[in-house]
């Protein structure tokens, strides 16, 4: 039987309270096997960007066990899921969010100085120039096109060596050569690292590059292609 | 590339100091509001203090000089005896002085002046030297030729009576010469100026003037010089000989470190009173320190969920921010330091006109460090809750692409550390201030600001969304601005509201005492008062007034001069009295006894003596000055009175009416008390219909007829009184402006925040089919709203505070200034509207399109 990198059961999380409470996520349960590749798709307010956060530890859920690379989320508080999150797990987001006074080194840094890693700016050099940067570590955001400040949030997301790269709409802000670029650039890390990736895109055709793809609706999984898989894991 | 070290090591407060310093990078933009207040704030406590420092170190280093010896032993109305005597010369070179106020007038009896004279000997001044125009030694200066004595004049007497040098003048039965005009008197600050015009003489031409009389209020100084390098134990030492060997001396010893304790006292008291005013500019500052932390936050929350997302703990963020916020605070307060080093050498220039000592510059690293630490509590005051949202800002909104807004209070703990920080710094304002109650009025009248000017912009939004719909754009747009959530009108009211209020307070307060001295004399104030009339003269000198002014009204009193030396048995100088009671114990008073009960009070506790009563001395006491002294009916003052201590029972109490300016005397005693001690008698006329011609006819006639009496005409002491209250007045207001200028700045800030919202509304409107003209007046009504209900405000509140602080604290009648209400509408207005129109103006003109793109 294959080991869990993520292992959701019965999650609920409802978002606001009174009149404006909405119920996101309903009785959720999920295996992700360790480097695997897995595609989150749905239409927008489907929960699947809410279910990323969970993934990610940035959202606490009501119910149920949230399990990631052996620990259990739900009981950390905001201070250790985020040493958690930077011991395992990198995140790509749709609009990069690269602090615009570092340059891309500084940037690729940030998660590995916070580590206390006495490496951090070598590490980050060399994983620069691993996604192709290597002529642009002086640089700031607001000297980089979007692809390349993609390129700098990857790099971020994987200088720390996460067990768990999560991305959300990665090529969501990029035209389409670019946004290409991008996806061959994220699987070919996934790969080489053995990285479990989860990614939630509206692309159907960045959904289909993944091992697996689980489809969402009004909170619940309306669809998982490695079903079996799970039943089999559970 | 799996590199990265698996052990996870808590990121350092090093780490987040280099995080800060990189996101510095681009510069100090949205903070030079913040740096402005802070470091005005600072310049103007550390200046006002360097100030303070510059003028006490000049008085203590050139104590010598100012008090005209090592020691100095002061004596009224009598001279020493010859044991004392013998006991000062053992000691050192002694110099004899007197000081008394006495009238020259010119020989043909056309006009005559008031003059502070000062009669000494041979061996004056020890120390300094005295420098005339031309200049003379002792003899040239004072001695007796041609049937006249000489004397040495201020070049003002020689001024007010149109004289030159040369001429003569009379003083009490005496021809004097003016041979000399005073440039420099090396004791003048310890030995009094006041009222008058300086005339020196020698103690040969005052005795030959025959001013000198029983009862004379004269006083005596014999100035020691000791053997050059003694120590201040031997200074000590003498004191308390002379004070065990001559018990009932009646003497006040002051030794050359404590030169002028008055002045002194009087600076300190008043340099902590403008650090009051500066903390206000300060703490003004600190709501625009609040508001770009606030922006500065606001702008950073993707900045700090991303950090939050890569393993950030919150503490972390919190030590990013804090650490940036202190680097700029520390800036400003660098900057603050700098000018507060420089103000002493500018107003050592500036004050040389107005204090009689060369307050020299300097560098006071004390006032300075008092400066800089005010400056860093009132930043993290004020930082710490604007800070505390950043702990709060969620790592998840980075995935929704929602905006960052946070509503309600920080967590509690931010609360706390600001609550203690601000504890701190109320408990160092009070601590060390000169009087403690007036510093923690201040703390509640700051803080019940804050809490009245939140109501306030409530009020003042309440308000709006409750206006009834209204058919003009402009107007209903303007409304709707000042109401709707993000609004400009709490940081405006806050801003412009408290230095508004503090500058309206002081105009208030500077008006009615101005009012009160110059416009509005009372009605039954004297015209003139004489002193030093003497007992077998009082008759006689009534008759001559009562000629010279049939219509006035005469009152008089004997008086002596008594130093109260004990309450209750207990030496004062062993009591620990309030600020408000200490002068009743500063030096000399003047002391009268009377049969019956004295005009112009009214017995509030005890009963008044029989008009035959010989029993135990009894004296009748101030209540006011009775309760700061805490004293009551039945307690003992023992007063030292011509050398001899006087102890009396409190029999009653009684309310005065100083503002009055009659005769008023803290003590009257029983008339059994001074039983054949020498006197003179104190007089005052009364004649409100008196004109100036009329009021120079009563100066010449009685000053011819009683040359050795001393008249004081009381509208020239007031315009005295004026211009030092004028004085005062010009440090008021510099200090006040200062609060001003700080509360602009924050106005300005504010405003520009507000404008950089609203870019978007103005864009929208204008898409919409909203003129430019609509959008300025829109704006301009809803400036002009929040200005004039700032002032309203300003105007009740400071009104408040003017009326409790001169009714109430100075006990003098408030006086209704519509000018005040005015200028301060006027100014709320020009600011408002020109602070806010000068910024949407820019708005206005740009293009609809790019800025919708980029919204």
């Amino acid at each position: 039987m294959t080991k869990s990198m993520i292992a959701l059961d019965h999650i609920e999380l409802t978002l606001g309270s009174g009149a404006s409470s909405v119920h996101v996520l309903k009785d959720v349960s999920l295996r992700i096997n360790s480097g695997q590749s897995v595609g989150i798709v749905g239409p927008s307010g489907s929960g699947k960007s809410t279910l990323l956060m969970v993934l990610a530890g940035l959202e606490q859920v009501d119910s149920g066990s949230v399990e990631i690379a052996g620990e259990k989320l739900e009981k950390m508080n905001e201070d250790e899921a985020a040493a958690f999150r930077g011991r395992n797990i990198g995140i790509v987001f749709q609009s990069f969010h690269l602090i615009p006074n570092m340059t891309a080194l500084e940037n690729v840094a940030v998660p590995l100085e916070l580590a206390g890693n006495p490496d951090a700016f070598a590490i980050a050099e060399r994983v620069l120039a691993a996604v192709g940067l290597a002529d642009r570590v002086t640089h700031y955001p607001g000297e980089l096109s979007g692809g390349e400040q993609q390129r700098v949030a990857i790099a971020r997301a994987l200088a720390p060596s996460p067990k768990i790269l999560i991305a959300d709409e990665p090529t969501g802000n990029l035209d389409t050569a670019t946004g290409k670029q991008i996806a061959d650039l994220l699987f070919e890390k996934q790969k080489e690292l053995g990285l479990t990736l989860v990614l939630v895109t509206h692309d159907a055709s960045l959904a289909g590059r993944c091992d697996r793809e689980i489809r969402v609706r009004s909170g619940r999984i309306e669809a998982d292609e490695d079903a079996p898989e799970l039943a089999k894991t559970a | 590339m799996s590199e990265s070290s698996p052990s996870r090591a808590t990121p350092s407060l090093k780490l987040a100091l280099a995080f800060a310093l990189r996101e510095m990078r681009s510069g100090l933009a949205g903070f030079y509001i913040f740096l402005a207040c802070i470091a005005l704030g600072v310049a103007a406590i550390g200046g006002v203090n360097s100030v303070a420092n510059a003028v006490s170190a000049g008085i203590s280093s050139q104590g010598q000089n100012i008090l005209g010896g090592d020691l100095r032993f002061q004596l009224n109305q009598r001279e020493v005896n010859p044991d004392e005597r013998a006991f000062l010369e053992s000691k050192g070179r002694v110099a004899v002085s007197a000081n008394m106020r006495s009238m020259a007038r010119l020989p043909d009896g056309s006009d005559q002046s008031l003059v502070e004279l000062k009669a000494v000997d041979g061996a004056y001044p020890l120390y300094g030297s005295l420098v005339t125009t031309p200049a003379g030694d002792d003899e040239a200066l004072f001695a007796e030729m041609n049937g006249a004595y000489g004397a040495a004049v201020a070049q003002v007497l020689l001024d007010r009576l149109n004289l030159k040098l040369g001429d003569r003048v009379l003083v009490g039965e005496k021809t004097f010469e003016l041979r000399a005009v005073i440039d420099n008197e090396p004791d003048l600050l310890s030995d009094g100026f006041g009222f008058a015009p300086r005339m020196m003489v020698s103690l040969a031409g005052l005795d030959a003037a025959g001013l000198v009389q029983p009862g004379s209020l004269v006083e005596h100084s014999y100035k020691i010089a000791l053997p050059a390098g003694s120590s201040e134990a031997a200074l000590t030492e003498i004191r308390d000989q002379a004070k065990d060997k001559f018990p009932q001396a009646g003497w006040s010893i002051r030794g050359r470190t404590n030169a002028a304790p008055s002045l002194s006292a009087n600076i300190e008291r008043f340099s902590q009173f403008l650090t009051l005013v500066g903390l206000t500019a300060l703490i003004v500052g600190g709501v625009g320190v609040a508001n770009a932390v606030r922006a500065y936050i606001d702008a950073k929350r993707g900045v700090i969920a991303t950090f939050k997302s890569l393993g950030a703990p919150g503490w972390f963020v919190i030590a990013v921010y804090l650490s940036q916020i202190l680097i700029i605070a520390l800036l400003g307060i660098a900057v603050g330091l700098v000018l507060a080093a420089i103000i002493p050498y500018v107003s050592g220039y500036a004050l040389q006109n107005v204090l009689p000592i060369a307050a020299k510059g300097g560098f006071f690293p004390g006032a300075l460090a008092w400066a800089a630490l005010f400056g860093f509590l009132t930043t993290l005051a004020f930082a710490i809750l604007p800070l505390g949202r950043a702990r709060d800002v969620p790592a998840t909104a980075l995935f929704r692409e929602q905006g960052f807004e946070q509503r309600g209070w920080p967590k509690p703990a931010y609360l706390l550390a600001a609550g203690v920080v601000i504890a701190v710094l109320c408990g160092l304002a009070v601590l060390f201030s000169y009087d403690r109650r007036i510093a923690i009025i201040f703390i509640g009248a700051v803080a019940f600001s804050f809490v009245v000017l939140r109501g306030v912009s409530l009020a003042v939004q309440w308000l709006a969304r409750r206006a009834p719909r209204v058919r003009s754009t402009a107007l209903r747009l303007a409304i709707g601005n000042i109401h709707r959530p993000g609004a400009l009108t709490p940081s405006v009211v806050l801003s412009l509201g408290l230095g508004l209020t503090l500058l309206v307070t002081l105009a208030l307060i500077d008006g009615s005492l101005r009012h009160q001295l110059a416009g509005n004399l009372p009605e039954r104030a004297p015209n003139f008062f004489f002193v030093d009339i003497q007992s077998r003269q009082v008759d006689a000198f009534k008759e001559v007034l009562q000629k010279s002014a049939p219509n006035g009204k005469i009152v008089s009193a004997p008086m002596l001069r008594g130093r109260i030396v004990a309450l209750n048995g207990t030496d004062v100088t062993k009591l620990t009295i309030p600020p408000e009671g200490a002068w009743v114990l500063r030096g000399d008073r003047g002391i009268t006894y009377a049969k019956n009960v004295p005009e112009n009070s009214a017995l509030t506790k005890g009963d008044w003596w029989p008009a035959d009563y010989t029993g135990e001395p009894l004296v009748s006491f101030s209540a006011e000055e009775a309760t700061n002294l805490g004293l009551k009916v039945g307690d003992t003052v023992t007063v030292n009175v011509l050398g001899r201590n006087v102890t009396a029972r409190i029999a009653n109490l009684r309310q005065l009416q100083w503002e009055s300016l009659a005769i008023n005397f803290v003590m009257v005693f029983s008339p059994n008390t001074f039983a054949g001690a020498p006197h003179a008698w104190l007089a005052t006329l009364t004649d409100p219909t008196s004109t100036a011609q009329e009021e120079a006819a009563v100066m010449r006639n009685v000053t011819q007829a009683f040359p050795a009496v001393t008249t004081v005409r009381v509208k020239d002491a007031i315009t005295i009184a004026n211009e030092l209250v004028g004085q005062l007045a010009v440090a008021i207001r510099a200090a006040a402006s200062v609060a001003l200028v700080a509360s602009i700045l924050v106005l300005g800030g504010a405003l520009a925040a507000g404008n950089r919202a609203r870019v978007h509304d103005a864009v929208v409107l204008k898409t919409l089919g909203a003129t430019r003209r609509t959008l300025i007046k829109a704006f301009s009504l809803e400036y002009m709203l929040l200005g004039l209900s700032t002032a309203i405000f300003a105007l009740l509140a400071g009104g408040a505070a003017a009326w409790y602080i001169v009714v109430r604290v100075m006990t003098l009648p408030a006086y209704f200034q519509p000018e005040v209400g005015v200028m301060t509408v006027i100014i709320a207005l020009v600011l408002t509207v020109g602070f806010g129109l000068a910024g949407t103006w820019r708005i206005l003109g740009q293009k609809a399109a790019p800025i919708l793109r980029n919204l």
